[in-house]
């Protein structure tokens, strides 16, 4: 079983190692961003949703704070998204 | 079937490369520069045509309309953000700044022939007509968010002198010890400001109109019209989308993150 890993790892050079360390790199940069806004969001719209429920005269109140929590959770996306760029065209 | 995807000539990032037109050095004419004029005359036209003139007490539809949008950013960004004495100031800023945006996001997704390659059309030589946003150059939005920037820290300081005004960056409460590491983190974080209010906007824009490209040149490069049937509409999709929704909340969190930035400084919590 080990000289079985051993043969299948000689076989593979440093480019291949390169080019899918980099794949991955943008792989992860994307998916860990895109899970963490997921989450971000789901929370904002759910206290949103809560919060009008318990007093609907403040809805249009929290709508600014609202789109404004919206925009900055999804930037985060873009952070994540270009940390993985990053890695993938200088590695 | 690995080979057929190797179609060699889709570069959507062409669409996004600044060719100079006419090399004037720093200040050369190219494709954003072109695009900022037009979305400069085009805020400015509507702006005038909208609430310039023929104002009345019974409001037409169209000064309704403008009046709608200036409660929404009077409202919404200028006054829980801006204190009193600079709302005079910095009010027709902010709401320069989300007009502008807004617009020039608009025009983004009208097709305009302005761009780096031509097509024949009966004999003349006309640009290919492109899909392109001025603000999805990190080099527009980091001029608009540099504004920001000095904006905040001159009149951070033009109000509460230099000493208060830098001294108020670090929170109450912190131990002695720990004030120099703090320091370089609250500095790093006004960095870190500036630089997520232009990457915001630049990475929307340029997300957004890169995804309606290689959507639609999925059916170029896997060289088969049925896969049309899925990319089109996805690429439909995105387009009302980011028209719909990411143009306005963009302009809209820009100008109120402005605002927030601009009237922090002059009016520090701490």
């Amino acid at each position: 079983m080990g000289s079985v890993f051993a043969t299948l790892l000689a076989q593979v050079e440093g480019e291949d190692v390169v080019s899918a360390g980099r794949a991955i790199a943008f792989g992860l940069g994307v998916g860990l961003g895109a899970a963490g806004a997921g989450i971000g969001l789901g929370y904002l719209f759910g206290s949103m949703i809560q919060s009008v429920a318990r007093q609907p005269e403040l809805r249009s109140e929290l709508q600014g704070i609202q789109w404004l929590g919206f925009a900055l959770v999804e930037a985060v996306v873009f952070y994540g998204l270009l940390g993985g760029l990053l890695a993938y065209v200088l590695a | 079937m690995i080979s057929l995807l190797a179609q060699e000539d889709f570069h959507p990032e062409d669409e996004f490369s600044l060719d100079t037109w006419v090399d004037l050095g720093v200040l050369s004419i190219n494709k954003a520069v072109v695009y900022l004029w037009i979305g400069a005359i085009v805020t400015i036209l509507v702006g005038i045509w909208i609430m310039r003139f023929g104002l009345s007490l019974r409001p037409s539809r169209k000064q309704t309309l403008g009046e709608s949008v200036y409660e929404l950013v009077q409202g919404q960004i200028a006054e829980g953000n801006l204190p009193h004495k600079a709302i005079g100031r910095w009010f027709p800023f902010v709401a320069s700044l989300f007009l502008f945006i807004w617009f020039l996001n608009i025009i983004s997704f009208i097709p305009l022939p302005i761009s780096n390659e031509h097509f024949e059309l009966f004999g003349a030589e006309i640009p290919t007509f492109s899909l392109y946003a001025a603000t999805s150059s990190l080099s527009v939005t980091l001029a608009l968010a540099l504004i920001t920037f000095f904006a905040t820290h001159i009149e951070g300081i033009r109000y509460n002198g230099v000493g208060p005004y830098f001294k108020s960056w670090i929170p109450p409460g912190v131990p002695k010890g720990l004030l120099p590491f703090i320091s370089v983190l609250e500095v790093i974080s006004q960095f870190m400001r500036l630089i997520s209010l232009s990457v915001r906007l630049f990475a929307n824009m340029l997300a957004g109109h890169m995804l309606i490209l290689v959507m639609l040149g999925l059916i170029i490069i896997l060289e088969s019209v049925a896969v049309a049937i899925i990319a089109v509409p996805v690429a439909v999709g995105v387009y009302i989308f980011e028209v719909a929704i990411v143009v306005t909340i963009q302009a809209f969190v820009f100008a109120l993150l402005s605002a927030i930035y601009i009237g922090g400084a002059i009016e520090p919590e701490h």
